[in-house]
């Protein structure tokens, strides 16, 4: 009996515990705003987290050049040798991103040498901003000296930027990851801008670009956030908005239709006729890679 | 003497082990499991984490911005060789309901969208009598 009554008071005591470490953590996290108020944006971890995780990998464009038959073109991309001049934690999170879709064209381009450079460049990068224990190097040097293990190169880096986004907003530093994602997007418009600039008739490129007005607005919404509390994330807002304002005359119509499913060996494959018409023409296309490349120069310089 | 062992369950089981059950589950060692998983051709892309926290939550949600012309691959993984009652469903930007890994009563192992319509889609995991309440999918895509 004695030994239940203590099981019980031990059982509570523990309870307790619990609840009150939780409001320690509760009152914790109250003080942490108040004394954040003054010089950063307090927004929801969640909401930051569901538009931050929405946006596509630039990896889907590079490897949609890849396809469409478009050849490595190592001068659409940010040289390395501009690294130097990334002094600020602005600089670096933005051409972190820069150097991230880059890293992804060339790797999607099998050219491990040059791939090998930017992730010399990330890695300088990330550590400038003490995000640099995701690279493990040797691994990367390893598999990036094989074209056969490109799989492998793009799933390692993948994997680190994925950890590296997640670990800036566990440090309350998402600011830093907005950036790096907008680094990231903004090289991959450029890229397809140069791209379909050369080539005015594929359409299938075209229509890619009207799309990132979809993505776009999530990005704005994210820069948004901070962009009252730092001026530079203001400076870059505003420009961006001047691409935003460009995007916004490209029409998007969806039209809906039922799906129909099929098992395969434990596999649900989706069959559905929904689609979605881009209207973009030939001028969108001009003014939107003249705008983008006037913010990457930005960015880069 | 009964009812203060029937009194020590109830305190037991309400405060300690929905949180027991919440610790207990690791969605990185399922994400880190399915990236193999992902079939043929597919490039990762994402892993998202699936923890039902012991029951507390009946469903997770993530989304991600699909675009036409792509085909996707979502892959659960969960505790042993199947779902555990883990389904994945996909709903369109006007939350429509795209696809289901569940269906015609199984349970499968993932779904393969090919994507006509650009937008942003949610990806919603439930629980359908699982256990863990615990693992994780990957997404892949290919054009």
């Amino acid at each position: 009996m004695k030994k239940l009554s203590l099981l019980i008071g031990a059982g509570l005591i523990l309870c307790w515990s619990c609840d009150s470490g939780s409001k320690i953590d509760e009152q914790a996290f109250l003080d942490s705003l108040e004394t954040t108020e003054e010089n950063t944006t307090v927004i929801s971890e969640e909401v930051l987290e569901s538009i931050l995780q929405q946006i596509p990998s630039p990896l889907e464009i590079a490897v949609l050049l890849k396809e469409s038959g478009t050849n490595y073109d190592v001068e659409l991309l940010n040289g390395t040798d501009n690294l130097a001049n990334y002094n600020s934690n602005f600089q670096k999170a933005l051409n972190l991103g820069v150097y991230g879709t880059d890293l992804g064209y060339t790797n999607i381009y099998e050219q491990n040498q040059d791939a090998f450079e930017y992730l010399t460049a990330i890695r300088d990068l990330a550590n400038g901003l003490s995000i640099g224990q995701f690279f493990d190097f040797g691994v990367i040097r390893r598999l990036a000296t094989n074209s056969r293990n490109l799989d492998s190169l793009l799933l390692i880096t993948t994997k680190n930027f994925n950890s590296i986004n997640a670990s800036l907003q566990e440090q309350q530093r998402a600011n830093l990851s907005v950036l790096l994602l907008t680094g990231g997007w903004l090289e991959a418009l450029h890229i397809i801008c140069q791209v379909t600039e050369r080539n005015m008739n594929n359409e299938e490129l075209k229509e890619r670009i009207g799309e990132q007005k979809i993505i776009l607005e999530n990005i704005m919404l994210l820069l948004s956030f901070y962009s009252e509390s730092n001026p530079n994330i203001k400076e870059l807002y505003d420009k961006m908005a001047e691409l935003q304002a460009q995007f916004d005359s490209i029409e998007i119509t969806q039209t809906y239709a039922e799906s129909t499913l099929e098992e395969v060996n434990g596999i649900v494959t989706i069959s559905n006729n929904s689609t979605t018409t881009i209207n973009i023409t030939d001028e969108n296309v001009a003014e939107i890679s003249r705008i983008t490349s006037s913010i990457r120069d930005y960015i880069i310089q | 003497m009964k009812a203060i062992a029937g009194v020590l369950s109830i305190v037991l089981g309400l405060f300690l082990n929905v949180p027991l059950a919440s610790a207990q589950c690791d969605p990185s060692v399922h994400t880190e499991a399915c990236i193999p998983q992902l079939a043929d051709g597919f490039n990762f892309v994402k892993s998202y984490e699936v923890n039902g926290e012991g029951g507390a939550k009946d469903k997770v949600e993530y989304s991600y911005v699909f675009a036409k012309g792509t085909q996707y691959f979502l892959n659960i993984c969960a505790p042993g060789d199947q779902t555990d009652g883990i389904v994945v469903s996909l709903y369109d930007s006007n939350r429509k309901k795209v696809g289901t890994s569940f269906a015609n009563g199984n349970f499968n192992k993932g779904i393969i969208y090919p994507c006509n319509a650009t937008g942003i889609y949610y990806i919603t995991f439930t629980f359908e009598g699982s256990q863990s309440h615990c693992g994780g999918a990957v997404l892949g895509f290919k054009r």
